[in-house]
């Protein structure tokens, strides 16, 4: 029923007749802005400005990964390293919406200083349905502030275009897949990335620990499903809490975070139910975390709980 | 003749723009309309039925939800109310909603206790997806129970002569196993009602 090219084709003679100057868009190398990129380039060509933030908060070898996918697709990609103010902001703030909220300002802030440089005036975001379904608004309750919808600051100095605001995920990767980009399968990532997986307050060394169980729990899981073992979920992930519990490491007593592990099966992030993963992957995925992380990990554990009532990502 | 057109009556649900998904999906003409809508703007954009949405608001302790009873009242369409579009529907009608004992969040067996059109082609047994603090626990004289689950009496009413329909759980998403099914059965009764 919903057919991608007449989608691109629509989406592209609506971005021409919308952005009239420079635009400016925020990729962090999902499907969403990535499919978000490709439109904009495709219907306003050079005037576009593909940006990439690294926020400190990106998984295991993101920032190259968005580098090389945005050389294979063939649209110029700028950097900025802005970690540094990303942890200065985060400090003392353990609210998950209000970090939320933190993320999404700098985020825009950052877009404005680099807009202003080059004299943008259109911020292009990728947003979706469940973005602003769950952003909230006057009638709908507040589920997340997602940064690019309620984290966008009042006094935004840009003008926001959102090519994608009436679609899910699954719609997006069918026109992913029409598009060729190389990345239509890859599992959503949230926008303040780690930082809503270190709960409580945020800081350098927790995101290293979150990161690199994230790591295992991917490179675990998509072994596992390639082998045949299970089918890959909609997101799998490992969540840091700042709950400590006693172990036993080489006869010593340890004293160290949990590790909550995530996985769900959804279609369009609305609903979801846990991934029923064997429990030998589980196994593995527990054994390579306290192996691996033990200095700072006592406890793995395995999140049971379905979308409705849970949210997927902790915060 | 031209397409169906049902518009989905927005009460603030989180499933609001699903429903208008699988409407599109099915063909119809849909569109999605704040509950502060006046009826008359409903009828004039060509309405041959509403889905009254979910939303936050807990019926048993609000008065209103926006215009939904002025469409209850005039509308000589179908209407489906949804959740909380379901529950404001037996208020309306003289029935009575509460806290529920057991509220339901996700996962439920839905079981059909009375055939009705809404329901063609379902197995009496099924899986849907809930999610809600209050629930139905009067329903009002005119309309009778079509389905219930082992924590909730009433998963499902119609009203005996008009084509009303209220459903406790939520159809419009993927997790309910004949949720689009359901849909299909709402846009012929819709279509039939012309």
């Amino acid at each position: 029923m919903f057919d991608p090219k007449e989608f691109v084709d629509d989406a592209i003679k609506k971005l021409r007749g919308e952005i009239k100057g420079k635009a400016l868009v925020a990729c962090s190398g999902g499907v969403d802005s990535t499919v978000t990129a490709v439109l904009t380039y495709k219907a306003i060509g050079d005037r576009l400005y593909a940006l990439h933030v690294d926020t400190g908060l990106l998984r295991k070898h993101e920032t190259e990964q968005v580098k090389e996918l945005f050389q294979k697709i063939g649209i110029p990609l700028n950097c900025i390293d802005a970690s540094d103010r990303f942890f200065e902001k985060l400090k003392g703030v353990a609210d998950p919406e209000k970090k939320r909220r933190v993320i999404g300002e700098l985020f825009v802030r950052v877009f404005e200083e680099f807009a202003e440089e080059k004299g943008i005036e259109y911020l292009v975001q990728g947003t979706i349905a469940p973005d602003w379904i769950e952003s909230g608004d006057q009638l709908r309750d507040t589920i997340k502030t997602h940064h690019n919808v309620g984290g966008l600051p009042k006094d935004i100095k840009l003008k926001v275009v959102e090519p994608l605001r009436d679609l899910y995920k699954d719609e997006v990767r069918k026109v992913a897949r029409f598009l060729n980009i190389p990345i239509s399968e890859k599992q959503p990532f949230p926008g303040p990335g780690l930082a809503v997986r270190v709960i409580g307050e945020v800081t350098r060394e927790k995101v290293e620990v979150v990161r690199e169980a994230c790591a295992i729990v991917e490179e675990e899981i998509e072994k596992a499903s390639k082998e045949g073992r299970m089918s890959l979920p909609w997101q799998y992930f490992a969540v840091l809490l700042p709950v400590r519990t006693v172990g036993v490491h080489g006869d010593k007593r340890a004293y160290g975070y949990t590790i909550a592990v995530r996985a769900i099966d959804s279609i369009d992030a609305m609903t979801g139910s846990f991934s029923r993963i064997p429990h030998d992957i589980l196994d593995r995925i527990a054994t390579r975390i306290s192996n691996e992380i033990g200095d700072k990990v006592t406890r793995v554990v395995y999140d049971i709980t379905n979308k409705p009532p849970a949210t997927i990502e902790w915060e | 003749m031209s397409e169906v057109k049902i518009f989905v009556i927005d009460n603030g649900g989180q499933w609001t723009h699903r429903e208008w998904r699988v409407l599109k999906y099915l063909g119809v003409e849909t569109r999605i309309f704040p509950n502060t809508t006046p009826f008359e703007e409903l009828v004039e954009e060509g309405a041959d039925g509403l889905v009254l949405s979910g939303g936050a608001p807990r019926i048993g302790l609000n008065e209103e939800l926006g215009r939904c009873g002025e469409y209850l009242e005039k509308g000589d369409f179908p209407i489906l109310g949804i959740c909380a579009g379901h529950q404001f529907m037996a208020r309306f009608f003289g029935g009575k909603v509460e806290p529920a004992d057991v509220p339901e969040f996700g996962r439920i067996e839905l079981v059909i206790d009375e055939d009705h059109e809404i329901f063609e082609g379902l197995p009496k047994k099924s899986v849907a997806w809930a999610s809600h603090n209050d629930e139905v626990t009067i329903v009002p004289e005119e309309f009778v129970i079509l389905a219930h689950s082992k924590d909730c009496k009433v998963e499902a009413m119609a009203h005996k002569s008009r084509p009303l329909v209220g459903l406790q759980f939520h159809p419009e998403v993927e997790h309910t196993e004949f949720g689009v099914r359901i849909f299909k059965n709402f846009v012929e009764i819709c279509r039939e009602n012309r």
